[in-house]
């Protein structure tokens, strides 16, 4: 068995050790959420009188809250915070012992998490469709869930890049954890998992356009909601290649600098 | 009651000269909190960009609320949560027994030993922000109300405490790392709501069993509009009964504690 996939099927046992923890928090979770943001949005709409909002309906305003929560994970993995605990506690030695990179090896961690991710949102978006939508499940909705997934794995490249530096922070800083968080409430509000960005003044939807936080939430599921054009997604895949590049020069440039900081001691 | 006092300040100076070590740390922990607070006001101001009234509050009206629900966030925070953190993991690894055998409470012990030195700043923050909110109302209000909203808000922030105790103390039975809190601090978004928001059967799981909306919704409620005795009393019901019950399951869990870690 290739070395990838010993560390995959390990990641997946980790996931699902503790099943009954794991299944409540998961259902739990997009109950509450959904729950919580139908109720929101039914008292708004109800109140304004009105049957759409900034491009939004209310049954697409209740998918779109449905898909976010799961998509963010995609897009986040699980291992925040690990790399800077292991450099932390000097267990990091063994990246540069074994003849393994830890690059790569943390990139299969992150994209088991980010997989057993995506067949949780093809659950919850069938059941959806299934149950609770009522427009007709067409053909294009299955073409717009593959586009939107395969735009989150994009998106989840940069984000891990994002996430990777700020780890790196914890060759020269001691404790990075708040930092991580930080960069999850930017992605979380500028990418539109707080509120969709349509509902941000025009000036701010234009200053966006210029930083990756659009293409990593809002992009994929307004694919997958089949709100984005073709023209949208390319250009949006683009921006993210751009800074792709870019985070990738800074990683290997902070990476070359910051390997001979580490003492191996721990704090 | 004296000696847990004077222990709660020897916990106090522990924990402002550990904070004191990691200054890095310490000060991107400012950072993070000033972010969620502006994140939280940033996401009401925009909604209001499109409607006049949310939940029947006015925009100013909705920041008091913003404000007490960030008060209570950063309460808890400072006093609670960093040590709510650990309790999964002394659980699991069977650490508790250095607890149970001190001269002290376990709960009082596990539920405060680590004041959070970089949060005490935020709550500093988040007070000035609810005075702000307060002192920029256009309605007059007197002393008396001010009291009682924040006395609401100390039951709210215990309302917290237990609710995140109940989400943690299943561990005792499945042994895992985290219990349910990754499910609890999903189910903060249902504090950071206007209870007006819930109805029918949603209104009966959010201000009864888990009662979220009573934290900070309720007593801005009571506050805003004319005082309402049943909401009083709903309020304080349903605040001692989750405290009992809360206290009874840690009582269980103690009793299946294996001590052995797994």
């Amino acid at each position: 068995m290739k070395w990838w996939k010993h560390v995959a099927a390990l990641e997946l046992r980790k996931i699902l050790a503790y099943r009954s923890d794991f299944w409540v928090t998961f259902l739990g979770q997009i109950l509450i959420q959904i729950l919580v943001a139908r109720a929101f949005w039914q008292m708004i709409y109800a109140s304004q009188g009105v049957s759409t909002m900034q491009g939004y309906t209310l049954e697409m305003m209740n998918l779109n809250y449905l898909i976010i929560p799961i998509g963010t994970r995609i897009l986040t993995g699980e291992n925040i915070g690990f790399f800077a605990r292991e450099v932390y506690d000097g267990t990091f030695t063994r990246y540069l012992l074994y003849p393994l990179s830890v690059f790569q090896y943390k990139t299969i961690t992150y994209l088991t998490y980010s997989t057993f991710y995506v067949f949780q949102l093809i659950l919850i978006y069938g059941l959806f469709r299934t149950f609770i939508s009522s427009s007709p499940f067409m053909f294009s909705d299955v073409g717009n869930l593959i586009l939107g997934v395969m735009l989150f794995f994009v998106a989840a490249a940069v984000y891990g890049m994002m996430a990777i530096l700020i780890e790196m922070i914890s060759l020269w800083a001691d404790n990075i954890w708040s930092l991580a968080v930080m960069l999850r409430f930017f992605v979380s509000f500028f990418g539109g998992g707080f509120i969709p960005l349509t509902f941000l003044p025009a000036w701010g939807q234009d200053a966006l356009l210029w930083t990756p936080f659009p293409y990593l939430i809002s992009l994929p599921v307004r694919t997958i909601m089949g709100l984005s054009s073709l023209a949208e997604v390319s250009n949006g895949v683009l921006i993210l290649l751009i800074w792709i590049l870019f985070f990738w020069g800074v990683v290997k440039m902070m990476w070359k600098k910051g390997q001979h900081r580490y003492t191996g001691v721990g704090i | 009651m004296k000696r847990y006092l004077k222990l709660y300040l020897y916990f106090l100076r522990f924990s402002f000269s550990k904070a004191m070590e990691f200054r890095v740390d310490f000060t991107f922990k400012i950072v993070m909190d000033i972010l969620y607070y502006t994140v939280n006001i940033l996401f009401f101001k925009v909604l209001f960009l499109h409607t006049p009234l949310l939940a029947g509050w006015t925009q100013e009206q909705m920041m008091i609320f913003v404000s007490s629900y960030i008060l209570v966030d950063a309460i808890s925070m400072t006093v609670l949560s960093s040590n709510l953190w650990w309790l999964p993991f002394h659980i699991n690894r069977g650490d508790l027994d250095y607890h149970l055998i001190r001269p002290v409470s376990p709960l009082f012990f596990l539920s405060l030993r680590e004041f959070s030195a970089s949060s005490f700043m935020n709550l500093l923050i988040a007070v000035g922000i609810f005075s702000y909110s307060l002192i920029s109302y256009s309605q007059d209000v007197s002393a008396w109300d001010v009291l009682l909203l924040i006395l609401l808000l100390i039951n709210g922030t215990l309302i917290y405490y237990c609710c995140q105790m109940l989400m943690i103390l299943p561990v005792f039975w499945t042994q895992s790392t985290k219990g349910f809190m990754d499910l609890f601090y999903s189910m903060g978004i249902a504090m950071e709501r206007p209870d007006k928001i819930f109805k029918g059967w949603l209104r009966i799981v959010f201000t009864i069993f888990l009662p979220f909306a009573l934290i900070a919704s309720f007593p801005v409620r009571l506050f805003l509009e004319a005082f309402h005795w049943p909401t009083f009393f709903h309020l304080t019901a349903v605040s001692v009964s989750l405290w009992i019950i809360m206290l009874y399951f840690w009582r269980r869990g103690l009793r299946t504690y294996s001590s052995a870690s797994s």
